[in-house]
């Protein structure tokens, strides 16, 4: 088995491969996400709603 | 991509969203990922009992404990290093199905998610109550131990990005500083495998070491339990080389183990910068590999350290810290898995023995220079006997 099969499909996209604009997007949903997460869960309990 | 190529995922984009991709490419992948982290963890909200997890838990109840320890706790089985696991198991077997790669690449956006929720668990203040000459020798001998681990790379001739990932997890003494640097250091994930295995199996042997060392000076239990989580970390085998010393010791080293805890973004960080600065000052060396492809210091670490200082002032409060961390426990179980089906047995033995060797190498200054260091403290009353 070589070793790029474990991450590349047949169109040529490698999911391992983090470059560019593609990796600038991820990061910022990556981050969005995780400030949208963390100001519910805080402030939910700031607001006595569990 | 470089060079002003526009990529196709460029000339398809609509916003930033288009990472996304569509529900029907990245399902698969994000399934795989799902039954992987579930048969792998007990994760939060899921009353599933056949996982990995409880399977070694059970192991251990046959085993029996070693100094208090069970074994797989030893061995750092945590929610990472299960679904890693399985996933490498799957991936090697039977291969990656090309349908769940699209999937898969959510791992890309996991990992920054999982690192911003993790600040709220490194509060600082916790590891007041020990004092400042503790805290100073944990903080003290985590910059030098990556420092030094990054300066003996060269004579070593380890890829300065496997230097890097030993750099963050012997220093901080936890092997997963590793996996939150592969994004940053942009490492291999082979290279940060095999540095995992020699962080772990150098804890192996300095857990079996350091109580042996430690018992030619005449230190109070106490600092044999500092000496233990400062010297071989990693959790429970600091835990175990501080048993075999005695109970006291032991004990010693449950509380003292917070003040390796806290500082431990500082350790990730510290590698991260100093490798970002090196790579900015030699834009054209072909031998600096590290953070090659990070064009500025990443917004998302920016909020990262935002988080930490928050959670330092006490913003995040017990059960809110505790649910995020439950978040956390979910993104990385599914993050892992879909790192462990990148990885084959070739990527990890390509990354050599090399890493191994600057890692005991490392360790070993490390143990040394500590225990002389406590000695010298423990003489000039600067840490109580």
């Amino acid at each position: 088995m070589g070793t790029k099969s474990h991450t590349v499909d047949d169109k040529g996209f490698d999911y391992m491969a983090n470059t560019g604009r593609e990796e600038k997007d991820r990061d910022t949903c990556g981050m969005l996400l995780a400030i949208i997460i963390m100001v519910f869960l805080t402030l939910s309990q700031y607001l006595g709603w569990y | 991509m470089a060079g002003g190529v526009i990529t196709i995922y460029e000339q398809t984009r609509k916003s930033f969203l288009s990472s996304l991709y569509s529900f029907k490419v990245v399902l698969p992948g994000l399934l795989a990922m799902l039954f992987i982290a579930v048969f792998s963890n007990n994760l939060p909200g899921v009353p599933n009992p056949f996982t990995l997890e409880n399977l070694f838990r059970w192991l251990d109840g046959v085993i029996g404990p070693l100094n208090h320890q069970p074994f797989f706790q030893i061995l750092n089985s945590n929610f990472v290093w299960n679904p890693l696991l399985m996933g490498f198991i799957i991936g090697n077997i039977f291969g990656v199905p090309h349908c769940w790669k699209r999937g898969l690449s959510y791992i890309h956006i996991l990992m920054p998610l999982g690192i911003i929720m993790l600040a709220p668990h490194f509060m600082i203040g916790h590891a007041f109550k020990l004092g400042f000459w503790p805290i100073a020798l944990c903080a003290g001998f985590m910059l030098l131990t990556a420092t030094a681990t990054l300066l003996l790379a060269k004579l070593f001739k380890v890829d300065d990005r496997q230097a890097s990932i030993i750099a963050g997890g012997l220093s901080t003494g936890d092997p997963h500083a590793g996996i939150i640097l592969m994004p940053l250091i942009k490492a291999k994930g082979g290279q940060v495998i095999n540095a995992s295995i020699g962080v772990i199996g150098f804890g192996l042997i300095s857990m079996l070491l350091l109580p042996g060392l430690a018992g030619f000076f005449d230190f109070p239990q106490t600092y044999i339990g500092l000496a233990s989580v400062i010297g071989v970390g990693n959790g429970h085998q600091a835990l175990y080389a501080a048993y075999e010393s005695g109970y006291e010791a032991g004990r010693y080293a449950l509380w003292f183990d917070v003040g390796r805890h806290v500082i431990m973004p500082a350790g990730f960080l510290y590698v991260f910068i100093a490798m970002f600065i090196r790579k900015l000052r030699r834009p054209d060396d072909p031998k600096v590999q590290a953070t090659r492809g990070i064009d500025k210091f990443p917004v998302w670490l920016g909020v990262f350290i935002c988080a930490w200082i928050l959670a330092c002032l006490h913003l995040f409060k017990e059960p809110a810290h505790h649910a995020i961390f439950n978040m956390v426990q979910w993104d990385f179980s599914l993050a892992a898995a879909a790192l462990g089906l990148s990885i084959s047995f070739k990527d990890i033995a390509a990354a050599g023995v090399r890493g191994f060797i600057l890692t005991i190498v490392t360790g070993i200054l490390r143990i040394a220079l500590l225990l002389a260091v406590i000695a010298v403290c423990v003489k000039a009353g600067l840490l109580q006997a």
